[in-house]
C-alpha cells in the first residue's frame, strides 16, 4: 500500500480577531480501513472552448470505481480572469462555483451511473482547469 | 477587506513512480471579485449519537448564488466511522475518521450529514461566507 496525504491550510491574520490558523491533514485510506489507497487518475488538465457541460468523473464505465467507498476529487480552476467559474454539479445538482484560481477537494461515493460529477465553464474563452481522483477499494 | 487563503498539500512518494508533490493556494474572495472575504461562521463543532439525518448548514442562513466555501472535517478516529455529506437530496461522499473536504457552496442547498453509527461522532466545519 501507498502512503498519500492531503493537507488543507486555512490561514488569515485579519479576518477574525482570533488569527485564523487551521491545519488538517488526512491519510487516503480504502473505504472504512487504514490501509492506503493504491491506484489514482494521476492528475488531468484540460481547455474548454466552449460553455458546454464537461464530465470529468463518470462513474459507469469505470468498474474501479467502486460504488460507496471513500474516493477523493480534487478540481482547481487555473484560470486568472476572476470572473470566470466552472459551475460544479453532482447528478444534476449544482454544488457550487469555482471562481479563477480556486480549489476544492472532496469524498467522492461513485453511488450510482446518476453521480457524475460535472463541470460548466462560464465563458466559451479558454479556461483551464485540473483534476484528480484517488481511487478507494 | 481581509486576506484568507485555503492551501492544498497532496504528497505521496509511493503511490505511483512520479512522486505526488502538488501544492496550491487560493485566495478567498467574494463572488466574481477580487475582494477579500470578511464573514465567517467560525470554526464550529458537532457531536452526535445517532444515525438520523440532520441539516449542519442550512441554506437559508446563507445567500444564494454566491462563491462560499465549506470545511468539513470529520474528527473520529475509528477507521470505519463515517459521515454521509448530502447537499440537498444529492448524495456527494463519504468523509471516514480523519478525513476533511473543502468545497464551494453556492448557499442554495442545505448541507446534510448522517453518520453511520449511533455512539459518539464528532464533526468540525465552517463556512467562509462570500458577498
Amino acid at each position: 500500500m501507498a502512503t498519500t496525504t492531503a493537507q488543507i491550510t486555512l490561514s488569515s491574520s485579519d479576518l477574525l480577531t482570533d488569527a485564523l490558523a487551521l491545519t488538517a491533514t488526512a491519510t487516503l485510506y480504502d473505504a472504512g480501513t487504514t490501509t492506503g489507497i493504491t491506484q489514482t487518475t494521476g492528475v488531468a488538465r484540460k481547455t474548454t472552448t466552449a460553455t458546454d457541460v464537461v464530465t470529468l468523473f463518470n462513474a459507469a464505465p469505470h468498474t474501479e470505481y467502486g460504488a460507496n467507498k471513500a474516493h477523493k476529487v480534487y478540481i482547481k480552476n487555473c484560470s486568472s480572469t476572476r470572473s470566470e467559474y466552472l459551475t460544479v454539479t453532482i447528478n444534476a445538482e449544482e454544488i457550487g462555483r469555482l471562481y479563477a484560481g480556486d480549489w476544492m477537494f472532496i469524498p467522492w461515493g461513485a453511488h450510482d451511473t446518476d453521480n457524475d460529477i460535472k463541470v460548466t465553464p462560464s465563458v466559451a474563452t479558454s479556461m483551464t482547469f485540473e483534476y484528480m481522483m484517488f481511487i478507494s477499494a | 477587506m481581509a486576506t484568507t487563503t485555503a492551501q492544498l498539500t497532496l504528497s505521496s512518494s509511493d503511490l505511483t513512480s512520479d512522486a505526488l508533490a502538488l501544492s496550491t493556494t487560493a485566495t478567498l474572495y467574494d463572488t466574481g471579485s477580487k475582494v477579500g472575504v470578511t464573514e465567517t461562521s467560525g470554526i464550529a463543532r458537532k457531536i452526535t449519537s445517532s444515525v438520523s439525518e440532520y441539516t449542519l448548514i442550512a441554506e437559508a442562513d446563507y445567500a444564494n448564488d454566491k462563491s462560499h466555501k465549506v470545511y468539513l472535517k470529520h474528527v473520529g478516529t475509528t477507521a470505519s466511522d463515517r459521515v454521509d455529506v448530502k447537499f440537498a437530496s444529492q448524495s456527494v461522499g463519504r468523509l471516514y475518521a480523519g478525513d476533511w473536504m473543502f468545497i464551494p457552496w453556492n448557499g442554495d442547498t442545505d448541507i446534510k450529514l448522517t453518520p453511520n453509527v449511533s455512539t459518539s461522532v464528532t464533526v468540525e466545519y465552517m463556512v467562509i461566507i462570500a458577498s
